[in-house]
């Protein structure tokens, strides 16, 4: 069982967001900007994955090697994570001369001869007290370096150090930024218990939120992490609660009738369905608690919004029509629009952090459920699963490169992540019971 | 004392009955109350994705009334359920339409809106746990927990 208390959780938390902000400030930063812009350049979009080879961090034996071996393997599971990258083992000369140290000792003969586009090597080593970690990334064919950059932490953030670099390094490769420091929130239980759950963007570091003993669902993280927004029953009717996540005090709504699925809007409001005045309606809430506005007026559920990253559009799903389907807001003008017409039974859209996409989730005459992707203009819909039972609860990654998703399609309810195009479709987390609405955060 | 230890050993039995019987005869002598014809509270069901009543439904719904009607004291709590099919949140606004759709007629017919409240568990509680139609129609309900009822000897209906 995983348990923890609330209070250490949340020191760990604020640990975790110290560290990433002294990783990336405080480090000696020292990318060789020129190169950036120019391989970016010279590799096209869609160009197939980066051929690299992840050369083996030297170190001076001792503590310094158990380092660099744990440094290595967290570098490369995040690689492989990402699904940029086909990894190639370094060839046994690929450090041809020299002490290891300085672009003359790599063999660029060699890494071109087993194909590799990239090269990345670097050295461990003890420096005052902390993990130090040097390392560089060379273009191959043009043997010029990309980047060199160190990184430095303690014994217990070799795990964020590595992924400091794995994150500097996909900037480099594809000019955008990633995803290593995320977190994804999700509700793991059985009918009638379940909490509240977060992981990292890889399922390591699972951590329960909520010990409440009742069923919290539909949990999600402000754009920043400083407020997890939930539906619990623990009053015994399902209400929307807001908790801030440095000081875990709770806001709640204090109206009657249900609240389903929030969702962040800017980060300064959530939206929910509420009922009080009769009618399920979605309505903006302040972090206090208090109802900033209401957003639509129709007859029938309007459930699950969702916004655009400018907060000036909101998918949502609505039965005017009579089964559901997915709607688009224009929040100023109040002007809505369908946006599925393809699926009798459409639910669940998660809008693209990118704004050009909306994934959700179809429910089809087979009986399958399945993620289909949509641009916000109703063109280019494309499904991303099929085969495999039920598909549900589409989040995107902060950086629209992934998707995480419910499956249960090896039996119970789990989690899984595959790339935005559908690719690569795999398992994130080993964990007992059934997991679902997983929830992907916009930091990183 | 010869005499008397026989004549005591020959009442002990008698005695002891008697004695039993005196104990008894609180609960046998005094019959329990007829029970008035009680009412007992019952569910009702849905067709798929629909929070509309049934013919039977309201029936049943008259005889909840009913209970409400022999139980002044008693108030009711509305649970609106759906079946697993479908996606949790869509459903958990749903079970709250069939609970409503459930309260509405109870008022319109002469409840007092007071008396009942609803609430929605969406899939979150199912009753038959199975994953077919038999299950999923057991599950698309309004259930129906009255509490406080019972104001006179008659035990609180399940």
């Amino acid at each position: 069982m995983i348990t923890c208390s609330e209070k250490s959780w949340t020191s760990r938390y604020v640990v975790a967001a110290l560290m990433l902000l002294w990783c990336f400030f405080l480090s000696p930063l020292t990318l060789h900007a020129a190169g950036q812009g120019e391989y970016i350049a010279i590799r096209k979009q869609g160009a197939g994955k980066i051929s690299i080879v992840l050369d083996r961090s030297t170190a001076k034996g001792g503590k310094d090697s158990e380092w660099a071996q744990q440094i290595d393997k967290t570098v490369k599971d995040g690689l492989v994570f990402s699904n940029l990258f086909s990894i190639l083992p370094p060839p046994s000369n690929v450090r041809s001369a020299g002490d290891g140290k300085g672009g003359a000792s790599v063999n660029f003969g060699a890494l071109n001869s087993v194909g590799a586009e990239v090269y990345a090597g670097g050295s461990v080593a003890k420096k005052g007290g902390k993990v130090n970690l040097d390392m560089e990334v060379y273009d191959t064919f043009g043997t010029k370096l990309l980047l060199k950059k160190s990184y430095s932490g303690k014994e217990n953030q070799i795990r964020s150090l590595a992924h400091a670099f794995c994150a500097d390094l996909i900037e480099l490769l594809t000019g955008k930024k990633s995803y290593f420091g995320s977190k994804i929130v999700f509700v793991s239980g059985k009918s009638g218990l379940k909490e509240i759950y977060q992981c990292d963007f890889d399922g390591e570091g699972l951590q329960q939120v909520t010990n409440l003993r009742s069923i919290s669902l539909s949990p999600v993280l402000s754009p920043d992490g400083s407020y997890l927004a939930y539906t619990s029953y623990s009053s015994g009717r399902p209400t929307l609660y807001i908790r801030s996540m440095s000081d875990s005090k709770v806001s709640s709504v204090s109206k009657s009738g249900v609240s389903v699925d929030p969702s962040w809007r800017n980060g300064a409001e959530v939206a929910t369905t509420l009922s009080f005045e009769g009618d399920q309606e979605i309505y903006l809430v302040r972090p206090d608690g208090g109802i900033a506005r209401r957003l639509t007026n129709s007859r029938g559920i309007d459930v699950s919004p969702t916004f655009s990253p400018d907060g000036r559009q909101m998918a949502f799903v609505s039965a005017r029509n009579g089964l559901p389907q997915i709607f688009i807001l224009d929040v100023q003008s109040g002007l809505t629009k369908r946006l599925t017409f393809s699926g009798r039974y459409n639910t669940q859209p998660s809008w693209s952090p990118s704004g050009d996409k909306i994934a959700y989730t179809t429910w089809e005459k087979s009986g399958e459920i399945n993620i289909f992707v949509i641009n916000a203009d109703g063109s280019g819909l494309k499904r991303l699963t099929g085969g495999a039972r039920e598909n549900e609860s589409p989040s995107w990654s902060p950086d629209g490169s992934m998707i995480v998703f419910t499956s249960n399609r090896q039996g119970g309810k789990k989690l899984y992540v595959m790339s935005s195009n559908g690719e690569n479709q795999r398992r994130l987390l080993q964990m007992d019971g059934d997991q679902m609405q997983p929830s992907w955060s916009l930091f990183r | 004392m010869r005499t008397v230890k026989p004549l005591l050993r020959g009442m002990f039995i008698p005695g002891m009955l008697f004695l039993g019987a005196c104990c008894c005869e609180k609960d046998v002598v005094v019959a329990p109350e007829p029970p008035p014809a009680s009412v007992e509270l019952g569910d009702i069901f849905f067709d798929y994705d629909k929070s509309e009543l049934r013919a039977e439904a309201t029936q049943q719904l008259q005889k909840n009334f009913d209970w409400m009607k022999q139980n002044p004291a008693g108030t009711l709590v509305i649970e609106g359920h759906c079946d697993e099919r479908g996606t949790n949140e869509y459903n958990m606004a749903l079970g709250e339409r069939r609970a409503n759709a459930a309260k509405d007629y109870m008022v319109n017919v002469g409840a007092e809106a007071a008396r009942m409240q609803t609430v929605s568990y969406g899939e979150e509680r199912p009753f038959a746990l199975g994953h077919d139609e038999a299950s999923w129609a057991q599950n698309r309900r309004a259930h129906f927990v009255g509490q406080g009822g019972a104001a006179p000897a008659a035990a609180p209906a399940k």
